[in-house]
């Protein structure tokens, strides 16, 4: 079994609103897998379900397991960082190690400690005695140091300064990622993970709009920029969306390929952000 | 499952530093207060002479026994009326501070299960907060019984005989660990209902713990004209089935008492069984494991965060 999270008609309301919308898909082992979606799209209750955080409607297995009903095996091989501001603010940086590894049968202490002497993250100083950046590094060096098989992000990089988002993704890929593990992350800034996830999925009004491998995203989409008579042309191709940048056209077509489009104006393979607009908004036409 | 306990009590302490703070700032006032009564007693020199006096000569050992008795009771129950307010606060904030914080994302990361945590919030309310105050009682004890050993000693009197042989200890000691631990059992169903608020409200914590201890009574009484919600509550704080029945006449009056030294004792006063066959009791901790239960309940399946 390579699956390490199946996910079949998976549906979670709250009252008469479909947060997660008889959703199915899977993710593999080894892959990192960015989930984007719009503010309220669906995408945090999707991810509570995935931890056993909230129970859902339909059939969910995560790493073989129902996460609502098997929470605490659960945990012992997930990670999850919500966003900075979770960890306690009273706690002391040791305190926290010590009650990890009091609790924790997978957390490795002196791998943690090693992370963070690399940091300037002092040990007697409690959580709220940091800053941002410095609580990040910290839960980090905390997830880096659990030997678990998935890791779940959810904005982990919220509220933080550039320098310090560069540092967590580079720490993320070097002190966590193998290939062994897989990650399940979401965040805003789409560009900043582009060139590390493997895998995207897109979700909107609960719903699933891609769900795709990085790798065959330039089979599959194009972006065409086009003006006058062969922007008529290409229209008639079908482009899932259309806007205007400088006086020019800017479609973007699905399942069609460059060859078609070769004539028309220049295609090239979107970027993800443009092709998250291009679908939410081709979605909501 | 022990050991993460344990782990999850030792966090409780951690988080509510006033769990061990307060009981210190009690024991430090209650010293402080006793040495400056020893000070103000030093400009009578008179009375504390006949005092002294009296109390190595005429006294016998029972009645030496029962004033230390007495001294070390008395500067427990200021203990007791803290904790008991500690209890309150702690309990309501246990489960409410960390939704509003957050930080239960983060708790709830890890392999520990929504039980465990209740439990152990519980335990600390039930088992951690009379622990801690009973190990600086005993501080707290040893420092006054020692401030007036010396007391007595500057003023001329035999402190061995009069405190150290005469306090009865271990008697005082094992007599208020056994109330302080059967207490939380007896006021549980108070326990839980705190706990369960925590879980339970959004916001107010302390407020809609104790409206409806008010609102629920003032209105069965109007609509029904029945008052079992107020007898419920009001029960449990007159008739504690830990103490043997004191005829207080006697206890001042009756020759024998002070005669036989064995009857001066704390632990005589108490009576588990009366407290194992008490149907309140029991029913008290029924009420608290539906509210604990219920607590988990909420933790699990609440989704607002």
């Amino acid at each position: 079994m390579t699956s390490l999270v199946t996910a079949t008609n998976v549906s979670k309301r709250y009252g008469d609103v479909h947060a997660v919308d008889n959703v199915s898909f899977e993710i593999d082992k080894g892959k990192i897998m960015g989930l984007f979606g719009p503010n309220g799209a669906g995408k945090t209750t999707l991810l509570k379900a995935v931890l056993g955080l909230t129970d859902c409607e339909g059939q969910l297995s995560v790493l073989g397991l129902d996460p609502f009903k098997q929470r605490k095996e659960l945990m012992q091989n997930i990670c999850f960082i919500a966003d900075v501001a979770v960890l306690p603010r009273w706690i002391k940086v040791s305190q926290l190690l010590d009650f990890m590894e009091a609790t924790h049968p997978n957390f490795t202490r002196s791998r943690s400690e090693e992370l963070l002497s690399r940091t300037k993250v002092r040990k007697n100083a409690k959580v709220s005695e940091l800053s941002k950046g410095m609580v990040t590094q910290l839960h980090l060096s905390i997830i880096a140091a659990i030997d678990a098989k998935l890791l779940v992000l959810d904005e982990p990089t919220l509220g933080l300064d550039i320098i310090f988002r560069k540092e967590f993704y580079s720490n993320l890929l070097s002190d966590y990622f193998d290939g062994e593990r897989t990650i399940l992350i979401t965040t805003h800034q789409v560009e900043e993970i582009e060139n590390l996830m493997t895998d995207i999925m897109f979700i909107h009004d609960g719903r699933i709009l891609l769900d795709s491998s990085m790798e065959a995203l330039p089979d599959i989409y194009t972006e065409l920029t086009t003006s006058g008579e062969n922007a008529d042309k290409a229209r008639q191709l079908g482009p899932i969306y259309e806007r205007d940048v400088f006086g020019k056209k800017v479609m973007t077509f699905e399942g069609v390929s460059k060859e078609q489009l070769e004539g028309l104006g220049e295609p090239h393979t979107p970027s993800v952000a443009d092709l998250f607009v291009a679908k939410v908004k081709g979605a909501a036409a | 499952m022990i050991a993460n306990q344990l782990a999850l009590v030792r966090r409780e302490l951690w988080e509510h530093k006033s769990l061990y703070v307060t009981p210190a700032i009690v024991a430090l006032v209650l010293i402080l207060t006793i040495l400056t009564a020893f000070v103000f007693a030093s400009g009578h020199q008179e009375i504390v002479d006949i005092g002294i006096l009296g109390a190595q000569n005429i006294a016998g050992e029972g009645e030496r026994r029962a004033a230390l008795l007495a001294l070390l009771i008395g500067n427990t129950i200021p203990f007791i009326l803290v904790s008991a307010i500690l209890t309150t606060f702690y309990c309501l904030d246990s489960l409410y501070a960390e939704r509003k914080s957050k930080s239960i994302l983060f708790w709830r990361s890890l392999p520990i299960t929504d039980a465990e945590t209740v439990v152990s919030k519980s335990l600390t309310a039930a088992l951690a907060i009379p622990l801690v105050a009973f190990a600086v009682i005993v501080i707290a004890h040893l420092v006054i019984l020692l401030m007036t050993s010396i007391f007595v000693s500057i003023e001329g009197g035999n402190s061995m005989l009069l405190i150290w042989k005469s306090a009865p200890l271990f008697d005082a000691w094992a007599g208020i660990l056994l109330i302080m631990l059967l207490l939380p059992i007896w006021f549980s169903p108070f326990i839980g209902w705190f706990l369960f608020v925590s879980a339970w409200t959004k916001r107010a914590p302390l407020l809609m713990a104790f409206l409806p201890l008010v609102l629920l009574p003032t209105l069965e009484y109007w609509v029904l004209r029945t008052h079992l919600i107020f007898d419920a509550i009001t029960t449990r704080f007159d008739h504690l089935p830990i103490f043997k029945g004191i005829d207080l006449e006697q206890f001042f009056n009756d020759e024998k008492f002070v005669g036989n030294v064995d009857s001066v004792s704390l632990l005589g006063f108490i009576d588990i069984g009366k407290f194992l066959a008490s149907p309140q009791m029991w029913a008290g901790v029924i009420v608290a494991g539906l509210f604990i239960t219920a607590a988990i309940y909420v933790r699990r399946y609440r989704d607002d965060t």
